[in-house]
């Protein structure tokens, strides 16, 4: 953070254990030099906190010609205004620019870690620079060490947590780490904590990797308090109660998100074999949520979470007896299973373990994976580059690839390059690879659903459904509903391009505010309507932290929060003409099931993104108009 | 009555610790609190809440002689007495040890327990 700024701020007036309070720890790799500074509450009021305010300190240092890997780029961990208390959920995210895209990097992680980090009296962490040797960081109740690292170096990912606990002599110690793949800078590898909780997206293990850097351990048992502690409580207890009548809760509850799979392949908009496909009809039987009960040994809940929606599995017997390990969610199945002719579930268990195991990114090895093997489908690689057949749906050589991509061996070292690999591959390759931004779509095809399909175009991370993705398309509301809800008319027909403009506009800044409270989507009306938002959310700020916002001002800063990470992508010359979709999408319309015929229309989809452009206040090129910028306080008025 | 567990049940969300230290001390702290939850999150075992199991007769009191109904409905309990509990079941943080006091009459834990693994047995 830039320092002046941090003293020029009013101060929190309760220095101490208020949840305004929690501080930001600077550390300089190089210098092994470490700052704790209050947070300023006007940067609070700005971004609140999370993703608002890790992208107020990336803008900071962000340029076009900052190097993913180097040593400037800043790795910063912000956990929400509202992670590690009653809230709904407790969430971090990992932000960074991104080795994997070139462009803005972000990354969003459940787990326990965020709060712990929260207990221990921080919320965000800046680091810079580049060790010499191997390290990790301790930070205990405010207090920052930096430790060696050498011995860990090659651990995976569950195994250094393991180690660090018991080198500390700490069994409550929550751990943030990388694996062999970030040690290898592969592009896509994640940050880890837990079983499988990942920050996966966007290749933030290659920039902790980078840094050598090897995982940050965290303890903290400080009081945490709160406004008005007795009315936070009544309100939230109600608050809960309402969401958990909801029976999109009840089901995340008992399937977690494989739920989703279902609907993906029944209304035809999974990904099938790199999404020659979009249904595998019967055959999803095999994917399905049921089918992964057999190995589920109970539910488990992140820090904080009512909803506990994920699995933890077991695999008895059989080929791949003895794998055990946490999930898969719906896009790992989507990823490492259908969307590459995988039908084998325990195969599907095995391989995503892996992917955890070594920190990669489920969904961007999948993606990968399936450029490839569409790519020897052709005939554009060849077993001479590749050593193997790369044949849909063959486990074995899945599980191969992900060993050697994650220690950059034999053809896997090309792969770890992900998208640059396009450089290898050579020209033909890049239809075949279908990216937003230099970011591969996930396990779903958008074809059908037009409002997905204009979030993936319009994400600021690149291809990716986290930053918009409308669920209760999916339902079919009501327009009378959907009315309500988005404030303008919404079509209730899934596939219909009318009013998407509008949920897209409406959930990117919705998202933008979750994640600056360290809510979690699936608790908020990402799925249900009757799920907590800005009402609730303006409430629980309030009685917990004393700030007053409106809903009004809540938009507004979820609104400044997306408005500033578009303004970052601008820096790199992005505009309307890579807001787009994969050649795919456009030209080959879906060729068979129950979403046969659908393609997207070159006229229909500009028309989306005019609409869109013109809800953000961004110009018909898609760059924030001046007059939005002040009005955000993105940039001081004329 | 008491609080019956159901460790089968637990999904591990620390909640139930979450709003006990707030009900009884306005804070937020999961190591202040009457119930805890034994977890091994690197693993994929269970989660088992721990909390006093309001014996009938009392052996954390056997060195004290106190009556046993005042004591009963006091949260902040000292170190000492609580390392005499047989069954280990009260958090201790420093010199201070966490009872747990029933709410004096309407537990608050079993309020946030989604999966039902805490529950009030009369
Ligand atoms: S009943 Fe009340 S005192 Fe006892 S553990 Fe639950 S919240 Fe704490
Ligand atoms: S609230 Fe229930 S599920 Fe959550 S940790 Fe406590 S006992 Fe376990």
């Amino acid at each position: 953070m830039d320092r002046n700024y941090a003293f020029s701020g009013q101060f929190c007036y309760n220095p101490g254990r208020m949840v305004l309070g929690r501080k930001i720890a600077l550390l300089h790799l190089n210098k092994d030099s470490v700052e704790i500074l209050p947070i300023p509450l006007d940067l609070r009021n700005k971004f609140l906190g999370g993703r608002g305010i890790n992208m107020y300190l990336l803008s900071q240092s962000y340029s076009p010609d900052l190097d993913p890997l180097s040593p400037e780029n800043p790795l910063i961990f912000g956990a929400g205004l509202l992670t590690g208390i009653l809230g709904f959920g407790s969430r971090i995210n990992i932000t960074a620019k991104s080795p994997e895209s070139g462009h803005l990097g972000d990354s969003n992680m459940g787990g326990d870690f965020g709060a712990e980090l929260v207990k221990a009296g921080l919320s965000h962490l800046l680091i810079k620079g580049r060790s010499r040797k191997p390290i990790y960081l301790f930070i205990k109740n405010r207090n920052v060490e930096i430790r060696d690292a050498q011995k860990l170096w090659g651990l995976d990912t569950v195994d250094t947590q393991r180690i660090i606990r018991q080198e500390l002599g700490d069994e409550k110690i929550q751990v943030a780490c990388i694996g062999s793949a970030g040690e290898n800078l592969v592009r896509f590898s994640a940050i880890r904590t837990g079983m499988k909780n990942s920050a996966g997206r966007t290749g933030m293990g290659a920039v902790m990797g980078s840094k050598n850097l090897k995982a940050v351990a965290v303890r903290g048992n400080l009081d945490i308090t709160l406004s008005d502690p007795k009315n936070y409580l009544k309100y939230y207890l109600r608050t809960l109660k309402k969401l958990m009548n909801s029976k999109w809760v009840q089901a995340l509850g008992r399937y977690g998100t494989p739920l989703l799979f279902q609907y993906a392949n029944a209304m035809g908009f999974l990904s099938i074999r790199n999404n020659q496909l979009t249904t595998i009809g019967e055959q999803g039987y095999a994917l399905e949520a049921e089918a992964l009960e057999p190995f589920s040994t109970g539910m488990l809940s992140c820090f904080g979470c009512p909803a506990h929606c994920r699995h933890r599995f077991s695999i008895e017997e059989g080929q791949y007896k003895g794998t055990k390990g946490e999930g898969p969610e719906y896009a790992s199945i989507g990823s490492l299973g259908s969307k590459l002719g995988n039908f084998n579930l325990q195969n599907i268990l095995s391989a995503t373990e892996l992917c955890n195991r070594y920190g990669l990114d489920t969904i961007s090895t999948g993606s990968y994976l399936a450029w490839v093997m569409e790519l020897f489908q052709r005939g554009i690689i060849d077993q001479k580059m590749t050593e193997i057949p790369l044949n849909w749906g063959d486990g074995k050589t899945i599980l191969k690839l992900i060993h050697q991509i994650a220690q950059r061996k034999g053809f896997g070292n090309r792969l770890a390059e992900g998208a640059f690999a396009k450089r290898i591959f050579g020209e033909v390759s890049k239809d075949y690879l279908l990216d937003i931004k230099n970011f591969p779509i996930e396990m779903t095809d958008e074809r059908l659903p037009k409002s997905f399909a204009l979030g993936m175009a319009t994400s600021t991370r690149g291809a990716c459904h986290m930053r918009s993705r409308p669920s209760l398309d999916i339902l079919g509301l009501p327009e009378k509903i959907l009315k309500k809800i988005y404030g303008g008319r919404v079509s209730d027909q899934f596939s219909a391009y009318s009013g998407k403009a509008r949920m897209i506009w409406w959930h990117e800044i919705f998202n933008a505010l979750c994640d600056a409270l360290g809510f979690c989507h699936f608790l908020t009306v990402f799925s249900s309507p009757h799920a907590p938002q800005y009402n609730e959310f303006s409430k629980l700020i309030a009685l917990s932290t004393g700030l007053a916002f409106t809903p009004k001002e809540l938009k507004i800063i979820g609104e400044r929060i997306y408005t500033l990470e578009r303004m970052m992508l601008v820096k790199d010359g992005i505009t309307r003409k890579e807001d787009t979709l994969p050649k795919r999408y456009f030209e080959e319309p879906i060729p068979e099931g129950p979403a046969k015929g659908e393609v997207i229309s070159h006229e229909e989809f500009d028309g989306m993104l005019n609409e869109y452009y013109r809800l953000h206040g961004w110009d018909e090129n898609g760059i924030p108009k001046r007059k939005k910028l002040e009005k955000l306080g993105l940039i001081k008025k004329e | 009555m008491r609080i019956e567990v159901n460790k089968e049940k637990c999904s591990g969300c620390h909640l139930c610790e979450m709003v006990c230290s707030l009900f009884h001390l306005g804070i937020i702290n999961p190591e202040k609190s009457a119930i805890h939850i034994d977890k091994d999150d690197l693993d994929t075992s269970l989660h088992t809440p721990v909390l006093c199991r309001q014996c009938k007769k009392m052996k954390c009191l056997n060195a004290e002689r106190l009556k046993m109904t005042p004591e009963r409905k006091k949260f902040i309990w000292d170190r000492k007495r609580a390392e005499c509990c047989p069954f280990d079941a009260l958090p201790i943080l420093g010199e201070e040890a966490f009872h747990c006091d029933l709410c004096r009459g309407n537990p608050r834990c079993v309020k946030v327990c989604t999966p039902g693994a805490i529950q009030i047995f009369k």
